[in-house]
């Protein structure tokens, strides 16, 4: 057949506005195009002249998938720019308020966005008069990590009790418990995910070796929190030389930036931290992960929907560990005022889809520059690059059938969120 | 008896978080049931089985207007759709991203972003709501909206009734929440002006309104203003407060009070006046609660 063009003007099940355009010349395949159309809305200009708290409440909105990681970024960062020291119990209910968002995004992905494509189906509505077990399993988990947000921020998305400081109200320990109870209750729910997912067969025309990035965490136990990055290089950054590893450039076919390291598309996501982290899970996590492991999870980014599955079993199982920690503080700790403002502070949280840095500078407790760097932005070189070599693959053997959907699959299977990754901006010292 | 049509409805998303179809997929309890009880033609964050050219009879749109192309669609789902629906502060006021709207300077802006790499793929333009550009029937604003209040709509919509939004403040609920008063306490606490619906979350965890509903169709901003300078709080703090979710609506009704100095232009690209005559001047209408007279008698 006579190919000249594949195009998917819009990709569904992700988050956000994306197509993916792949040209052939002669019978070769000559150039593949994420393209991102999600319109511009240039957040971190309005973050400029804003006091920090404006500014949390600002970016988080970013994007409502990823609000509590945005959140949690930019309180870090606002809370090393203004030296603010939170005290343990702080700390430990952002890791609850993290879980959750783990929970619901990599839930919402594995069970309802990415496992239609496996079964064949375009929805997981669609799926229910045959897999109404799946699906409602995967609900029940979703659910779990929204509630679970909005126990510990006061709104499912956008909530706004995590302030720079501290909280501005606790939850009590008779519904912390009642959280705890229920994580252990979905581990049979989230482990059915990963049983799907480990008895299908993955396809193999994208792969392709990668280079991994991940946050590593500051204990040595498996996290999504620290200020030193792992490379699958060998090498190690600190979070706030974050320029260096994305190194960032403006494309004409996408709203969002792009990044490469050392000249080369990476992957950041579930995948990146198994691959980089994976030996560290404990409990039943780590069961599944060696259970389910190979040496295609280096090469193949449709591993990324099983990472994501078994990172959920992780969170519902450290939901009760951090539970009861927490219930062991008597007193709730009040808001820690800054000690200062003005400072620069960096900090990087592993999002559900990769890490994030957000990065600020205060000057007379305003915030005069904002730099954002999205897991999705990271990812794009790396995503277009598994759809060339499937691309290529697909039409060398002849396979064209239904190449959209192979290569749409590959797209989401990155779990792309194409709302954050069209606001990275770099401004400096933005007049009023 | 036959058997009555399952009213078409679309779900569309522009520019935003995606927040407000977020708040529709987290309703797990619910989702089948939604699913069920109309027939979603489009639903393109949940659903590959889209149908893009077909009438509908409601369309939910999230999302503000910042490229060309996405105007476009707006108008192509205005001219397809009974009933449009803006969800969202987004939708309704503009959302974050035109917190800046009258400033005049957009295109520095989006210079200092993109630098001067010429975009192929879609046309940008300063952020506006979509009642700047077509007849939006009834806005539910929220950020994000409250899943409560879309479910309201949607079965009023889905019966052909007319819908009637929550029209009080922030403060209201707050009061019936009997929280301490957070403005008595000092601080820059937004309740009074802001749309409700919310359940008053932020004063319910100590932490004052944010504005982030936009303001309640009867706000009076000349009061909470001087209310606020009485207890210290400069000019400069309580704009940029009430801007930061208030986007066209700060601009259209209340520039006087807020020292905007300009309507126009903000964004070259923009065009002439896209939206309809009848629209034009009274843009005041445009607020949090819709009178339910909007809409009479829509039958299937």
């Amino acid at each position: 057949m006579s190919l000249n063009r594949i195009k998917i003007e819009s990709l569904a099940r992700v988050e956000g506005h994306g197509g993916i355009t792949v040209n052939f010349k002669d019978g070769k395949l000559s150039k593949v195009t994420v393209d991102i159309y999600e319109g511009p809305r240039l957040l971190e200009t309005i973050a400029v002249g804003r006091i920090p708290s404006e500014v949390v409440s600002l970016t988080c909105r970013i994007c409502a998938i990823c609000t509590i990681s945005h959140r949690y970024a930019s309180l870090r960062a606002m809370e090393k720019a203004l030296e603010i020291e939170i005290p343990p119990k702080v700390h430990l209910m952002r890791e609850l308020m993290h879980c959750g968002e783990m929970i619901e995004s990599n839930a919402l992905h594995v069970f309802l966005l990415a496992l239609p494509d496996y079964l064949g189906y375009p929805s997981a509505v669609h799926m229910v008069p045959d897999h109404a077990e799946d699906v409602q399993a995967g609900l029940r988990v979703k659910k779990f990590g929204v509630k679970l947000m909005e126990l510990t921020s006061a709104r499912p998305i956008h909530g706004e009790n995590p302030v720079i400081g501290g909280f501005g109200k606790y939850p009590s320990k008779a519904e912390l418990l009642r959280f705890k109870y229920e994580a252990e209750s979905l581990i049979p729910d989230a482990e059915r995910g990963v049983e799907i997912l480990r008895n299908l067969r993955q396809p193999t025309y994208m792969e392709e070796g990668m280079t991994f990035m991940c946050i590593k965490p500051e204990h040595d136990r498996y996290g999504w929190v620290g200020d030193r990055i792992l490379v699958s290089t060998g090498e190690e950054f600190n979070a706030w030389d974050y320029r260096k590893l994305t190194n960032e450039r403006v494309v004409p076919h996408s709203m969002a930036k792009r990044s490469r390291f050392q000249d080369k598309p990476y992957f950041v996501g579930a995948l990146a931290r198994f691959n980089l982290l994976g030996e560290r899970l404990d409990g039943a996590a780590g069961e599944h992960f060696r259970r389910c492991y190979n040496l295609s999870w280096i090469r193949n980014p449709m591993y990324n929907n099983v990472a994501q599955a078994i990172e959920i079993v992780w969170a519902l199982e450290e939901v009760p560990r951090i539970v009861d920690k927490l219930v062991a503080y008597e007193e709730d700790p009040e808001i820690v005022a800054p000690s200062r403002d003005r400072g620069a502070g960096s900090a990087a949280v592993e999002a559900p889809r990769g890490t994030l840095y957000h990065h600020y500078e205060i000057a007379d407790g305003k915030v005069i520059h904002a730099d954002i760097v999205t897991p999705t932005a990271q990812f794009l070189d790396m995503m277009e690059e598994h759809i060339r070599v499937a691309a290529e693959n697909l039409v060398k053997e002849g396979d064209t059938e239904g190449v959209e959907l192979k290569l749409e699959m590959i797209a989401r299977a990155y779990d792309p969120c194409i709302s954050c990754a069209t606001h990275l901006v770099k401004v400096r010292g933005l007049d009023k | 008896m036959a058997e009555i049509p399952k009213p078409k409805v679309g779900f569309y998303g522009f520019t935003g978080c995606a927040g407000d179809l977020l708040t529709i997929l987290h309703c797990e309890d619910e989702l089948l049931d939604i699913f069920n009880a109309v027939d979603i033609r489009s639903f393109l964050m949940a659903s590959s089985d889209v149908h893009d050219d077909e009438e509908l009879d409601i369309a939910f749109v999230e999302g503000s207007i910042t490229t060309d192309h996405q105007l476009e669609s707006l108008k192509g789902i205005r001219k397809r759709s009974k009933v449009l629906v803006a969800i969202g502060s987004c939708a309704c006021f503009g959302g974050p991203q035109a917190a800046r709207l009258g400033c005049g300077d957009w295109e520095e802006r989006f210079k200092k972003v993109y630098g001067e790499v010429k975009h192929t793929i879609a046309r940008p333009r300063e952020s506006y709501p979509l009642d700047e550009y077509v007849k939006v029937d009834y806005c539910i604003p929220g950020c994000p909206i409250d899943k409560h209040q879309f479910f309201f709509a949607l079965t009023r919509l889905a019966k052909g009734m007319p819908v009637e939004l929550t029209t009080f403040p922030v403060c209201a609920e707050c009061k019936w929440n009997e929280n301490e008063c957070l403005l008595l306490k000092g601080e820059l606490c937004l309740g009074p002006v802001t749309a409700g619906g919310c359940n008053s979350r932020c004063p319910n965890h100590g932490l004052p309104c944010i504005g982030c509903w936009g303001p309640t169709k009867e706000a009076n901003v000349a009061s909470e203003i001087s209310l606020l300078k009485e207890r210290n709080f400069s000019s400069e703090e309580i704009v940029n407060k009430l801007r930061l979710f208030g986007g066209a609506a700060m601009v259209r009704r209340f520039a006087d009070l807020l020292g905007i100095k300009t309507e126009e232009p903000a964004g070259k690209p923009r065009q002439k006046k896209v939206r309809k005559p009848v629209a034009a001047g009274k843009a005041k209408k445009k607020t949090a609660s819709k009178s339910p007279k909007a809409k009479s008698g829509r039958k299937r």
